[in-house]
């Protein structure tokens, strides 16, 4: 009872520390709430659409005015300019009004009539990826559909409608995205950066409460009081006012942002929640292990902001895990949001069980017990500091 | 007041600033570790350059020759690395959840037979676009090899008819599309990104350290003193205590790009000497800026470190080099031109990555310029903070 009631005034000190404090409350309220919907509303569109290229028609055959109307009717790619040398299609490329050129060859009709091979030419502007993506698959894909109707009506006529389609594709395939239908950037991205805000946002929020501390108390991190003598008490009442929190802001986002912005939603809501708790109790603690290290308020920005994109990247959901090389993978495993990205987009977007995402489960709860003894470790080393400090006075 | 006096002053402040840096290892870590070991995490993390041997399953229900002839052609595949079998779609599926597989092929029982009697069997493949860099590089993958088990097909019934490789070809594949990625043909994952992540990351660190290290002198009450030792003048104080953070700053730039284009080779067609100057200019954009907002809030070290947090962070969405920002709303493409790192994007892809004439990007350069001249606009405001205002936590 005694201890109860020691974790609630801890708590209830820390809670009204917060609440005085707005350069917390901007990090733990405003970032988690405004955030998510800022970014969402970055990545709405999804998909790259009209992507301008130049076209560079040598030939001027009605097949060659064919080939262009089907790229210019894709959604992905529009045409904005004919030219009539690669010189001015240059130009436009280097002005940046055109992120891709087309070369049709003078041949193309005339190799086409006489049964050879034609090379078109693309030229891309590497500085985007999705926009190379965008004019390659967009001209891949009308240069096969033309090939299989060249092939039909010219070399391998057909008497039935079915014949026909058989010619033109004797195995049919069909690609289906899964778990992100749009194959859209929102969807990919949103997920793993929601996780990524609670954890950075927590470990800012505690960071600077730790801060606070110091600088009121001489140094110090906890107050000389007889409410903070025990060390679980400390990390418990500390902790709490955060993880209640956060636990609403992680409905939040998992309700609100990802219906408003209408991303993948396959996650059961108790599973969610069953791997939330993990999560930003693993975030809590690390936060204070972490805290360590800050010994004025300001500290921790210099120290956490940065770390959010080398955390995106070292998570493996933007830049594929397979190809991360092995010691970076142990190095990210220190972090909670390693497991929480992973294991939430799973969750969230492909409607994975515990069972399915049991590595993260299980590593998010041995990050929480190994950070949980860190937190009280270090709280009995600063009250035993005081302690030290405190006795020749006496 | 004299020159000379002004340099003494500048040199003097200088100094007492790089004495604050000794004492406290953060800035130590925000000026030299944090910048290295990014570079140093990042260009491991990308070594592979475009991500390849991706795990890849397949269902093979049929299980002829021939499936096992198109499994082996799909793990030929760069992108590609068939790592498991599953029985059925259901386990495959599953698999994909557990993260074991990016995507799987699969290929029916019967297919075979359905080829050989030309009733056109349908294949099909599935990628997780969850993760959408690995998902797409399969997808390109898988569907080529979609396409070539057609085409096989069709070849070898032309083959039985007497037709030579060059005409089957000029048949089955009349277009054929050779792509051009200009000036990085290998795809190179670690070119993309790192060229601009890792100046996106300094040039946050670079606001953040400005406004802290300005912000310390209010919270610490010296302000009065460094304002004296300017000899009041809010410029001198303000030049002496950034001057050494330009210059680690900058030597951290072209270490960058010593270490970018000399040592890894990545491509730099307008030679090193225009991304050196670029990198210099942000480093100075990127303190104007941070002067800027300290003066704007009035000496607020934590409101305008934090704003510089939200600020940076966000500048890696809105410098638009992952999701470009013509397919963003309207007004935020307006929006991202108050963002140093979409400057430094647009000038790094026309002159290290394409080596087009600058004359293309005077807006971008002019824009870096005015932000490091934004100073000038609430050096007023700092007059006032100077000789008024106390840190206010």
């Amino acid at each position: 009872m005694k201890s109860i009631l020691n974790i609630a005034q801890i708590w209830y000190n820390e809670l009204r520390c917060i609440c005085k404090d707005p350069g917390i409350l901007m990090f733990i309220l405003f970032v988690p709430f405004a955030y998510p919907l800022l970014y969402s509303y970055i990545y709405t569109n999804e998909v790259v659409n009209d992507v301008p290229v130049a076209v560079i028609d040598e030939c001027n055959n009605s097949l060659s005015r064919e080939f262009i109307r089907n790229i210019d009717a894709s959604s992905d790619v529009k045409i904005v300019a004919h030219c009539n040398s690669m010189d001015e299609a240059n130009e436009l490329l280097m002005g940046q009004k055109t992120y891709g050129i087309i070369k049709i060859p003078a041949s193309f009709s005339s190799d086409l009539y006489h049964g050879e091979q034609t090379r078109v030419g693309v030229y891309c502007d590497m500085g985007k990826m999705l926009n190379y993506k965008a004019i390659l698959l967009t001209t891949t894909n009308v240069a096969l559909a033309m090939n299989k109707d060249i092939k039909v009506e010219r070399h391998l006529p057909a008497t039935t409608q079915r014949q026909e389609e058989i010619t033109k594709m004797p195995v049919e395939y069909e690609h289906v995205p899964l778990y992100n239908p749009q194959s859209g950037f929102a969807a990919f991205l949103i997920p793993p950066v929601l996780i990524l805000i609670i954890q950075q946002t927590i470990f800012l929020g505690i960071g600077m409460s730790m801060g606070d501390s110091r600088e009121r108390n001489r140094g110090s991190v906890i107050p000389f009081n007889k409410w903070y003598k025990n060390p679980v008490h400390i990390v418990f009442g500390k902790g709490l006012p955060y993880f209640f929190l956060y636990i609403l802001i992680a409905v939040y986002m998992f309700t609100v942002v990802t219906r408003i912005f209408t991303l993948p939603q396959l996650g059961d809501y108790w599973t969610f929640i069953a791997f939330i708790v993990p999560y930003l109790l693993a975030c809590i603690f690390m936060g204070m292990v972490l805290s360590s290290l800050v010994y004025r308020r300001e500290d921790c920005i210099m120290l956490f902001v940065f770390m959010s994109v080398p955390l995106l990247f070292l998570s493996g959901l933007s830049y594929p895990g397979a190809s991360i090389p092995e010691f970076l993978k142990y190095i990210s495993y220190v972090f909670p949001s390693t497991f929480g990205t992973n294991g939430y987009v799973r969750i969230t977007a492909m409607g994975a069980s515990l069972q399915d995402v049991r590595t993260e489960y299980c590593g998010l709860w041995i990050q929480t017990g190994i950070y949980f003894v860190m937190a009280c470790l270090y709280y009995r080393h600063q009250i035993l500091n005081i302690v030290k400090k405190v006795k020749p006075t006496l | 007041m004299n020159n000379k006096s002004t340099y003494r002053r500048i040199l003097a402040i200088s100094r007492r600033e790089l004495g604050i840096y000794s004492r406290r290892p953060l800035f130590l870590f925000c000026l030299l570790v944090a910048p290295v070991l990014c570079v140093v995490l990042f260009v491991t993390l990308m070594d592979d350059g475009l991500p390849t041997k991706l795990p890849t399953g397949i269902v093979d229900e049929d299980n002829t020759q021939i499936s096992r002839v198109i499994t082996r052609t799909i793990d030929a595949l760069e992108e590609t690395d068939i790592k498991y079998s599953y029985p059925d779609f259901t386990e495959a599926r599953k698999a994909m959840q557990r993260g074991e597989i990016y995507a799987f092929f699969y290929i029916p029982r019967g297919t075979t037979e359905k080829a050989i009697s030309n009733r056109q069997p349908q294949i099909s493949f599935y990628t997780n676009d969850a993760y959408l860099l690995a998902g797409s590089l399969l997808m390109k993958d898988l569907k080529t090899a979609s396409e070539s088990t057609g085409m096989a097909i069709t070849r070898e019934n032309l083959y039985a008819h007497g037709l030579t490789e060059t005409q089957a070809m000029g048949i089955i594949q009349p277009i054929v599309i050779e792509s051009h990625p200009l000036n990085n043909p290998e795809l190179d994952y670690s070119v993309y990104l790192n060229n601009v992540l890792l100046p996106g990351i300094l040039i946050l660190l670079i606001t953040l350290a400005t406004t802290y290290t300005i912000g310390l002198e209010w919270k610490q009450g010296t302000q009065k003193r460094l304002f004296a030792m300017a000899g009041n003048s809010s410029w001198i104080a303000l030049i002496g205590k950034l001057l050494p953070q330009t210059l680690l700053f900058s030597l951290v730039f072209i270490f960058y790009d010593v270490y970018f284009y000399q040592f890894l080779r990545f491509p730099c067609n307008s030679g090193i000497f225009p991304m050196i100057m670029l990198g210099i200019l942000t480093v100075l954009a990127s303190q104007g800026f941070g002067v800027f907002l300290f003066g704007v809030f009035s000496g607020q070290m934590r409101l305008s470190m934090c704003i510089c947090s939200l600020w940076g962070i966000l500048s890696f969405s809105l410098a638009g080099f992952t999701y470009p920002v013509t397919s963003m709303a309207k007004w935020l493409e307006f929006f991202s031109w108050i963002f140093p790192l979409r400057q430094y994007y647009l000038i790094y892809v026309n002159q290290a990555l394409n080596g087009y004439p600058a004359s293309y990007v005077w807006t971008s350069v002019l824009t870096l310029v005015v932000f490091a001249l934004l100073p000038v606009l609430v050096i007023r405001r700092y007059r006032t903070a100077f000789l008024k205002y106390k840190y206010k936590p």
